[in-house]
């Protein structure tokens, strides 16, 4: 071609729309002359050349391409290796199976460990109830008690009687060690 | 440079070379669903924490996902090309566990791993010279207590043709 790209346009000093010279305004382009029969035999001689070539290529494209495939159908479909993976399967369900049982038992436990606890929740706080009521029922039993000697209208004469009678004395003295002593006399 | 992240030795080529799980061709996806708190589900936050990386670094053409807080109860899931889908149970285990039970299932295993490895070495001949991304060596002059390569070190006279043939015309 003329244009390759290992064929660098060797124009030189001139550009394309420079005229030719002078001096070669009288020549002849003539094409390379050929010998016909050489150029026959040539001819023959390159196709043979190129069939056994292409043919070698082929041959060897298809060997390489044989050798590809036994390799994959070898490492693919064998019933070793399938049996192989049902069992690892099989031995997975297995240990899912275990799991399983044991998430079971650990759930179940938890449950039970609730329960527990809200029926020990409850028990405190029905006893807690009861004591509050215990708590309370004292508290008015002693309010009653208390009632019996709560100055009325009717015995506030008798009461304020009583008290002037008997004068009570609340002075006392007390020393360091809390030796209590009562000696004032009341008037 | 500075370490990035909580654990940078899970960045390092040598930590990743470590991983020893690697699948089987059928496997393509890997999916993982596992929650952020938890006891039972700690196991699998290890695993996804320290394992995958070095998982993906051996599978590099396996789809791993990750989900999180989908479940109430951690598991993995993995779908091979056949259609076939394997569960893996893991609460409640530890990422230790968790991979020693992959590897068992679906890892390839040491003789498969050194049938392959034998093949590997079949195919280049350590004895050839040529491109360094074919061969191991270009030139003679690269192996150690061989001649120089002339380019750096010029030859003795007694071996190079022009002396040679120098001499020759003079006789």
């Amino acid at each position: 071609p003329a244009w390759g790209p290992r064929l660098v346009p060797a124009r030189g000093r001139k550009t394309r729309h420079d005229p030719p010279a002078k001096s070669k305004a009288s020549r002849l382009k003539v094409p390379p002359p050929v010998d016909p029969e050489e150029l026959l035999v040539v001819i023959e001689r390159y196709r043979q050349h190129r069939l056994v070539l292409g043919a070698l290529r082929a041959e060897f494209r298809a060997e390489v391409l044989q050798k590809r495939r036994e390799a994959l159908m070898s490492q693919d479909g064998s019933a070793e290796l399938l049996e192989e993976h049902q069992r690892l399967m099989a031995w997975n369900e297995e240990e899912n199976a275990r799991q399983r049982a044991r998430r079971e038992e650990r759930l179940r436990k938890e449950e039970e460990e609730q329960k527990r606890q809200k029926l020990q929740a409850a028990e405190t706080r029905a006893r807690k109830m009861e004591a509050l009521l215990k708590e309370k029922e004292k508290e008015v039993l002693q309010l009653q008690e208390e009632a019996k000697s709560f100055i009325t209208p009717e015995n506030l004469e008798a009461r304020i009687e009583e008290c002037l009678d008997n004068p009570r004395n609340y002075n006392f003295a007390i020393d360091k060690e809390g030796r209590i002593v009562r000696r004032t006399v009341l008037p | 440079m500075p370490m990035k992240g909580r654990f940078p030795v899970r960045r390092t080529l040598q930590y990743l070379s470590q991983g020893d799980v690697i699948f089987k061709s059928s496997v393509k996806v890997m999916t993982v669903n596992y929650n952020s708190a938890g006891e039972l589900s700690e196991g699998a936050r290890k695993f996804v924490f320290f394992n995958i990386p070095q998982i993906q670094y051996k599978n590099p053409w396996v789809q791993i996902m990750l989900f999180r807080n989908m479940t109430p109860s951690p598991f993995l899931r993995f779908y091979l090309d056949n259609g076939e889908q394997v569960l893996v149970d893991v609460e409640d285990k530890t990422n230790r566990e968790i991979t020693e039970h992959i590897k068992k299932i679906l890892g390839k295993s040491k003789e498969t791993l050194e049938k392959e490895e034998r093949e590997r070495r079949k195919l280049s001949h350590p004895a050839t010279f040529g491109p360094k991304k074919y061969h191991l060596r270009e030139c003679i002059c690269e192996v150690e207590g061989q001649i120089p390569c002339p380019a750096v070190v010029p030859l003795p006279k007694e071996m190079r043709g022009k002396y040679k043939a120098a001499v020759k015309d003079e006789a």
